[in-house]
């Protein structure tokens, strides 16, 4: 057992089996508890798929509380990821997909989808929301990060405050088209709405989980092969260059990475914001700004951080629940006043 | 054998542009460039790095237009030391030193050269320290060791610096410089670099590239003969010593600086 000597080796491992049990916990939770025998029983064969019989607790276990942990888990990861990546481009350890308005500005073309795009609504809206909403809001996030690419030329290189600045301005463009979507809505579409500004899970099913489950491990293979690059990154773009990168590509591919986590994540449960700061900041305390072991770990943080939020607000008050966006934003602003003042030496 | 070639190259920065710049330099060659605040230093080696573009002019690498060369295959065969180094996270030593050969598709004895580079620098027992917690000379070892790293296994490439050892203390200079001169004698490197110590110029380097603020470039060998030169360049008088080594030292005369306009 060689490789349990190695110390990030064993971070890694521990890492996982809290999330295993974590799963395993949240399992449990719910308006409709399951016990551990049920869900021991999904293991021995007495599966709903195999089984004309529905039994209630192992139907609601395999449609609803696997998937949404599933989901949760996999949002979570790739929030995580995508906030390591966006610190990693812009060289700033406070960018955050949804600090810098790429969320907001997926979330506004998933909104203006769902005004304009649709001729006979509802019954569109099933079928829409597994391909439209996830390309137009790609779309939108990734028009977000090319105007932070190319405007975050002409600002000083590395200002932080700078970048919160556009992303200022990038979010209260966001909300705007999101309100003029509101405006225009019908009471309908409006309660499609509100399902995307605040953030909620709820909707969580087997096909999202499979398309979410491809894309992260799509992304990561990607990302995972480019972080040695990012490192260069971190010694700013002319270093870079010198080092033998073509910085314009680099910046190209993360930002279409980013826009694809991103993307996907607003079209399958809202604006969740917070999990990408607050994610590669705890992974960054516990093993070191190398990106190479970074992005795995921020996965980790970001999909334990969010099953533990996600389990709360299903959990809070039963029956009903809390969309989740509400929690990580009432977890993520109190962290962000906190880094806010642990660097503000290096503000500016 | 010519390996980097400037041909009038001239640089347009706003309203006022440099140069035109000719200059030779051959394999094997160290190069210092002097010259006066803001007579374009490190705008020439910003050039010869590739970092600007020439508005007119042909820079030739290895007879080969600077602008054909890949970010790849360039940087396997030039490494650069800029003034200042920024960095946004704090990584290892090991990382940042690494960092000099991330360009290389397959690397294998990556490890061996990143500790061969950072003990040659005298970084051994800094490796694991994150690059925030070093000290100004440290990390300018760091980057050193880096340059080291990039430039390990290749031959006749060369190395661009722009002063080199302005984070680091006297007693440690001529260390640096002679382990660095020697790194790059044995890779058969060219060394071109921006320094502001005239004697670490005549004591490591074989030429002069004197920056006028005209834009002229003059090219003196160093020693003696480059008395004049110098003290036309900087408008001082120079008085020229030897050292109980032999070696030349010229120091500026107090209250000698000739006036100006």
């Amino acid at each position: 057992m060689s490789f349990l000597k190695k110390p990030k080796t064993c971070v890694f491992l521990l890492f996982i089996f809290v999330l295993l049990l974590s799963i395993l916990g949240a399992l449990q939770k719910g308006a409709f508890p399951i016990h551990t025998e049920v869900w021991l029983s999904l293991l021995t064969g007495e599966h709903p798929l195999f089984k004309s019989s529905q039994n209630g607790d192992i139907y609601i276990l395999w449609y609803l509380r696997i998937p949404r942990v599933m989901l949760a888990v996999l949002m979570g990861a790739a929030l995580g990821l995508a906030g390591t990546l966006v610190q990693g481009l812009f060289r700033n350890p406070l960018a955050d997909p949804s600090l810098l308005g790429v969320t907001t500005g997926a979330a506004s073309a998933a909104a203006l989808t769902i005004v304009f795009c649709s001729g006979d609504r509802i019954a569109m809206f099933g079928m829409a929301k597994i391909w439209i909403l996830p390309i137009m809001s790609f779309l939108g996030a990734f028009l977000t990060c090319m105007t932070l690419n190319v405007s975050s030329k002409w600002l000083a290189s590395g200002s932080i405050s700078g970048l919160l600045l556009l992303g200022i301005a990038l979010n209260a463009l966001g909300v705007s088209i999101i309100g003029l979507c509101t405006y225009l809505a019908t009471d309908e579409q409006l309660r499609n709405l509100s399902f995307w500004t605040l953030g909620s899970l709820a909707g969580a099913n087997w096909t999202m989980v499979v398309m979410m489950w491809l894309m992260l491990v799509i992304v990561y293979v990607c990302s995972s092969r480019l972080s040695p690059r990012l490192n260069a990154l971190s010694l700013g773009e002319v270093t870079a260059a010198h080092l033998g990168i073509v910085v314009s590509r680099l910046r190209w591919s993360i930002s279409v990475m980013v826009a694809l986590l991103a993307g996907l994540s607003v079209a399958f449960c809202g604006v969740i914001g917070f999990i990408g700061l607050i994610a590669p900041h705890l992974a960054r305390a516990v093993i070191g700004a190398d990106q190479r072991v970074l992005l795995p770990l921020s996965m980790l943080m970001g999909a334990l951080l969010m099953l533990t939020a996600d389990t709360i607000a299903r959990t809070i008050v039963i029956p009903a629940e809390v969309p989740v966006g509400i929690f990580t934003a009432l977890l993520g602003s109190p962290f962000l006043i906190v880094l806010l003042r642990t660097r503000r030496h290096r503000i500016g | 054998m010519t390996m980097l070639r400037l041909d009038a190259v001239v640089k347009k920065l706003g309203r006022h542009s440099l140069g035109p710049y000719s200059l030779c330099i051959q394999h094997n060659e160290c190069v210092a460039i002097v010259g006066p605040n803001g007579a374009g230093k490190s705008t020439l080696l910003k050039l010869m790095s590739g970092t600007y573009r020439a508005n007119t002019g042909r820079i030739i690498f290895n007879h080969r237009p600077l602008d054909c060369w890949t970010s790849q295959a360039l940087s396997e065969k030039r490494a650069v030391l800029s003034q200042f180094q920024e960095f946004a996270f704090a990584l290892p030593a090991r990382i940042v030193i690494g960092l000099g050969r991330v360009a290389r598709n397959t690397d294998p004895d990556h490890h061996q050269i990143v500790s061969q580079a950072a003990g040659l620098l005298g970084l051994t027992h800094h490796l694991d320290q994150t690059i925030d917690t070093l000290s100004g000379g440290e990390l300018a070892r760091v980057h050193l060791a880096r340059v080291v790293a990039q430039l390990w296994d290749v031959e006749h490439g060369f190395i661009l610096m722009d002063e080199p050892m302005a984070a680091v203390d006297p007693g440690c200079q001529d260390f640096l410089l002679e382990t660095l001169m020697g790194f790059a004698r044995l890779r058969k490197h060219a060394v071109i670099a921006v320094m502001h110590d005239l004697n670490h110029a005549l004591r490591y380097f074989n030429r002069l590239v004197l920056v006028h603020p005209t834009g002229k470039l003059e090219i003196v060998t160093s020693g003696q003969e480059a008395k004049n030169a110098l003290e036309h360049l900087f408008k001082v008088r120079l008085s020229c010593l030897k050292d109980e080594q032999g070696d030349l030292v010229m120091l500026p005369l107090r209250g000698q600086r000739q006036r100006t306009g």
